[in-house]
């Protein structure tokens, strides 16, 4: 031992000594610190200890217990010669005295197999001894996705501790879930009703396992709670099953949509192969970017409305450069659809290089509000994840405000004039010119919201464009050239198609299918599912 | 610059014809002060694509390790001067790049690929210029060209220690597996030959499932639907085995936080998952989740104490649009190949292949990943140590657990 520990040491056993005085406990409490600073068994072992002292300690030695769980999994302790100190409050793990750590101090990685018994360690502390009710809410989940293995009583302490009434009913229901295989027949029976209220794959595979029990053929009453059990489960399954493909596919849908709604506009238009679209849904997400920093900049608390905030700026950012794009190139190029299309390609490449050297090539990072993480479980194994319910109801607003300006305005009355009958509207004064503009404007402006849209989905890198204009070709072309109903049909037809196929024949055959699909019916139906009435050149 | 004109170059390149013509007999010293001049190095990594995140930075670790032996007074007594090129994530294109640098650039060795795929258009053109392609990324093995130096590891010194160790009881003790990959020869390889353990171990087929998704797919959500079904059927602990690569790794990992599975539920070894897959992800939901590889950041000792503290350097001092806080294995793997290079043209005193290759036998070099890497003269695999890392909240991979020393490896799996 080197001297400068020395003082340390005495300072340890100074704070210690009284400790001492009280009995075998602080020896307990020291040895349970040491095997937290231990191998990955005597890890476990530390785990073990503190659920059980979760479940029948007193509030005194739960307390105390608490911190040490936390920090474990928050890497927080540091273990040094003399045992271990809380890097959070700077205090001594055993005695809770302040001290600060050794140099050499290291801080123990938790294996996958001991972060679950942690995990589940620090929840059962924290359901017994935090002070706030979110804080046990939250415990309480975590436990409940482990009831199997929850120590024995913990639930009956806390739910007698337990002074919020919500709460207490929640603790109740998840130790009757618990009782699956306790003696007591009739606690089963209560049990299998709790699991089925909460259909999932995983309840039918534990209730399935009861049709081999000794109880089952033995007592009637235990079997036709199996049987019942069982056909809740199913039943919630096959409902939840249903809800989460079609849910996917509208989610997909609704990507597939944004991603094409304005290449629909400026191709039904103008003719425009236009193959910068996907940079504009790109340029789209950085403008998204940009808002957040800047809001973390200027108003640190309207951060977590970025997303919200930013559509008028991604719109209008993206409008602007496409409106730019039609007046300076595309304008001398309609007669030449060739090179307009080779025109656009130029400018996606120089928009991809162009942000690639003003931001890098790396994945953005972008704040995820609470709006958009996470998600609900509903019914059976269906989640409801949040990112893409935003993506949907944001696909939803924009198909209506679309609808409503091509319907509604004289803007829109103006484009549906010229996608008809180019000629004839410029004969009776229809300034066509501002109208192509003012569409190409329109179309780059929502693939700039696409953008946004996408970015809680996607990973936003320069790169992230090209993944989109295939896609959105083929709803365009499916659907119907220039025709809001045909993208949105066609979008919901390849989306819910992709979305049956993929647990068939996996991703890739479902790509090829939905392509072939498509060929096929363009073979029957060339001009797409909805064509413009009206004469075309 | 020296100005060249036609009749300086004629004399010049009549001279280096000199030298190549009557290299026999005449003393390592003497061949290497004729050609004079800086001896020319080859990367093959894309700064656009798909692939640009992560091979665009190894462009500059070249480069970084370049200017090291530079610095000390070359190789041979020349300097080295890196050459780069873009192949643009366009797996033919490496090849055609290849080719390019082997016949005009007449370059010493080529340090370059990502991708398997992206190697094997390579293969035969070092094969048949008779080149040296380092290729820093660890591989699904099966192959062993004598003109292909792999620095890092096979399969069976990087995903087996890994499986086993989430089959084991430290791990956890994983009886369900759970394959996704993008749909190309690495993915595909790697879980044949682990099917093939599995059944070595005695694992039923119905125990695991294998998923392929195209390049660049982004869109996992009822594949995250198809695992949660997959784990829920009970018969063990369920794990993801992923290979898929680029994007997907970020897209593929964000769905899975949000349908609420923990590592603690199901863990996902991600085999091509590295530091630069977290940016831009919030991996506070994604603790516990494990990769394997030859080098972690968090890795101790003095090697890579000092590798950091220069590619943060250079990063500042060459504005390199790269963090410079975030090393990752195939940039260490990478920097180790220019050394060893290096080591086997000193050693050979020159810069011919069939004379470096000859001289792998042997070589060792102080790896930043705190192993002492070595070469022997049975194949042109390099050992390394095994880590295996764990996703911590920062954005990056704690250490989980790593290997003695450095494992022999082996070419070909006996699994598949």
């Amino acid at each position: 031992m080197t001297l400068w520990r020395l003082p340390l040491l005495i300072a340890g056993l100074l704070i210690a000594a009284p400790a001492c005085a009280a009995g075998a406990e602080p020896a307990a409490r020291a040895a349970l610190v040491e095997k937290l600073c231990g191998n990955a068994g005597q890890m476990g072992e530390a785990a073990a200890a503190l659920s059980t002292l979760a479940a029948s300690g007193t509030p005194e030695e739960i307390g105390w217990a608490a911190p040490l769980a936390r920090a474990a999994l928050d890497k927080t302790l540091a273990c040094d010669d003399t045992g271990a100190v809380l890097a959070a409050t700077g205090t001594d793990a055993v005695t809770r005295a302040p001290r600060a750590p050794a140099p050499d101090a290291r801080t123990p990685v938790l294996s996958l197999k001991n972060r679950a018994v942690f995990e589940q360690a620090d929840a059962a502390l924290a359901l017994r001894s935090a002070a706030d009710p979110a804080t046990r809410t939250a415990a309480l989940a975590t436990l409940e996705r482990r009831p199997a293995a929850l120590p024995e009583g913990l639930l009956e302490a806390a739910a007698q501790g337990e002074t919020d009434p919500g709460l207490r009913t929640r603790i109740e229901t998840l130790a009757q879930t618990a009782a699956l295989n306790a003696a007591d027949p009739a606690a089963r029976i209560r049990a299998i009703g709790r699991i089925a209220e909460h259909p999932s794959r995983r309840a039918l595979t534990q209730v399935e396992a009861l049709a081999k029990d000794p109880a089952y053929a033995a007592d009637p009453a235990f079997r036709q709670a199996v049987d019942a059990g069982l056909a809740t489960i199913r039943r919630g399954i096959a409902l939840g099953d249903a809800l989460a493909t079609l849910y996917n596919g509208l989610s997909f849908a609704s990507i597939l949509f944004m991603a094409a709604i304005g290449l629909a506009i400026i191709f039904g238009l103008m003719g425009v192969i236009n193959l910068a679209q996907g940079e504009l849904i790109m340029i789209g997400a950085y403008v998204t970017w940009l808002v957040q920093q800047g809001l973390r900049q200027a108003a640190p608390a309207l951060l977590d409305w970025y997303l919200v905030l930013a559509i008028p700026v991604a719109f209008l950012v993206t409008a602007g450069i496409g409106i730019a794009l039609e007046a300076l190139l595309l304008r001398h190029l309609y007669r030449r659809p060739l090179m307009s299309l080779l025109a656009t390609w130029a400018v996606s490449l120089f928009l991809v290089n162009t942000v690639r050297v003003v931001f890098g090539t790396q994945n953005l990072q972008f704040e995820t509000p609470f709006y958009v993480s996470g998600g609900v479980p509903v019914i059976g194994d269906f989640i409801f994840t949040w990112n893409r319910m935003f993506a949907i109801l944001f696909a939803a607003v924009t198909l209506l405000v679309t609808w409503a300006t091509v319907r509604k305005t004289p803007l829109g009355l103006n484009i549906r004039a010229v996608t008809q009958n180019r000629d004839m509207a410029a004969c009776i004064g229809i300034p066509t010119r501002r109208v192509d503009m003012m569409a190409f404007g329109l179309g780059s402006g929502l693939a700039g919201l696409a953008g946004l849209a996408l970015s809680p989905i996607y990973s936003v890198n320069p790169q992230m464009g090209q993944n989109f204009i295939i896609d959105s070709f083929m709803v365009v072309v499916l659907g119907g050239v220039g025709t809001i109903a045909g993208t949105v049909v066609a979008a919901l037809g390849i989306g819910q198609i992709n979305v049956l196929i993929e647990p068939l024949w996996g991703a890739v055959a479902a790509k090829v299918i939905v392509l072939l699909m498509i060929i096929a019916f363009l073979q029957w139906r060339p001009e797409g599912l909805f064509a413009v009435k009206g004469r075309r050149k | 610059m020296a100005q060249f004109s036609r009749r300086s170059f004629l004399q010049a390149s009549g001279l280096a014809a000199a030298g190549l013509a009557s290299p026999i007999g005449m003393p390592a010293i003497l061949r290497s002060a004729q050609a004079a001049g800086p001896v020319k190095l080859g990367c093959l990594f894309s700064s656009s694509g798909t692939m640009a995140n992560l091979e665009g930075r190894l462009n500059y670790v070249v480069k970084m390790a370049a200017d090291e032996i530079n610095a000390k007074g070359g190789v041979n007594a020349r300097t080295i001067d890196v050459l780069v090129s873009d192949p643009a994530s366009d797996w033919p294109l490496y090849a055609q790049s290849a080719k390019q640098m082997l016949q005009q650039e007449k370059v010493a060795a080529l340090f370059g690929c990502w991708t398997s795929v992206s190697r094997k258009t390579v293969l035969p053109v070092v094969e048949q210029e008779n080149g040296l392609l380092y290729y820093p990324l660890h591989f699904e093995g099966d192959e062993n060209s004598k003109n292909v130096v792999y620095v890092n590891s096979p399969p069976a010194s990087s995903v087996l220690p890994a499986v086993d160790y989430l089959m084991g009881e430290e791990g956890v003790s994983a009886k369900r597996f759970f394959m996704l990959g993008s749909d190309y020869v690495w993915p595909r390889t790697i879980n044949k030959q682990l099917k093939g353990y599995f059944k070595s171990k005695g694992i039923p087929e119905s125990a695991w499932k294998e998923e392929y998704v195209p390049f660049g797919f982004s869109n996992f959500q009822t594949l995250v639907n198809q695992i949660r079904a997959f784990a829920d059927q009970g018969g063990g602990q369920p794990v993801v085995i992923l290979t898929v690569v680029g994007n997907s790794i970020p897209d593929f990992m964000r769905e899975f936080a949000n349908q609420g599975i923990k590592a603690t539920d199901i863990p996902v070894l991600g085999l091509d998952m590295v530091e630069a897959d977290l940016e831009g992800l919030d991996t506070s939901k994604l603790v516990g989740h494990l990769n394997c590889w030859a080098y972690l950041q968090n890795a101790k000792g003095p090697a890579n104490v000092a590798f950091l503290k220069n590619w943060a350097d250079y990063v500042k001092a060459k504005n390199v649009p790269f963090k410079g806080d975030v090393a990752i294995d195939p940039m260490v793997s990478a920097y180790d190949s220019v050394h060893l290079w290096a080591m086997a043209a000193a050693k050979a005193g020159s810069f011919d292949v069939p004379e470096v290759s000859k001289a792998f036998a042997g070589l060792s070099f102080d790896c930043p990943s705190g192993y002492k890497i070595s070469m022997t003269g049975e194949n042109n695999y390099v050992a390394r140590g095994v880590f295996i890392g764990s996703v911590n909240d920062k954005q990056g991979f704690d250490i989980l657990w790593q290997s003695k020393d450095t494992p022999k490896p082996v070419p070909f799996s006996p699994y598949g």
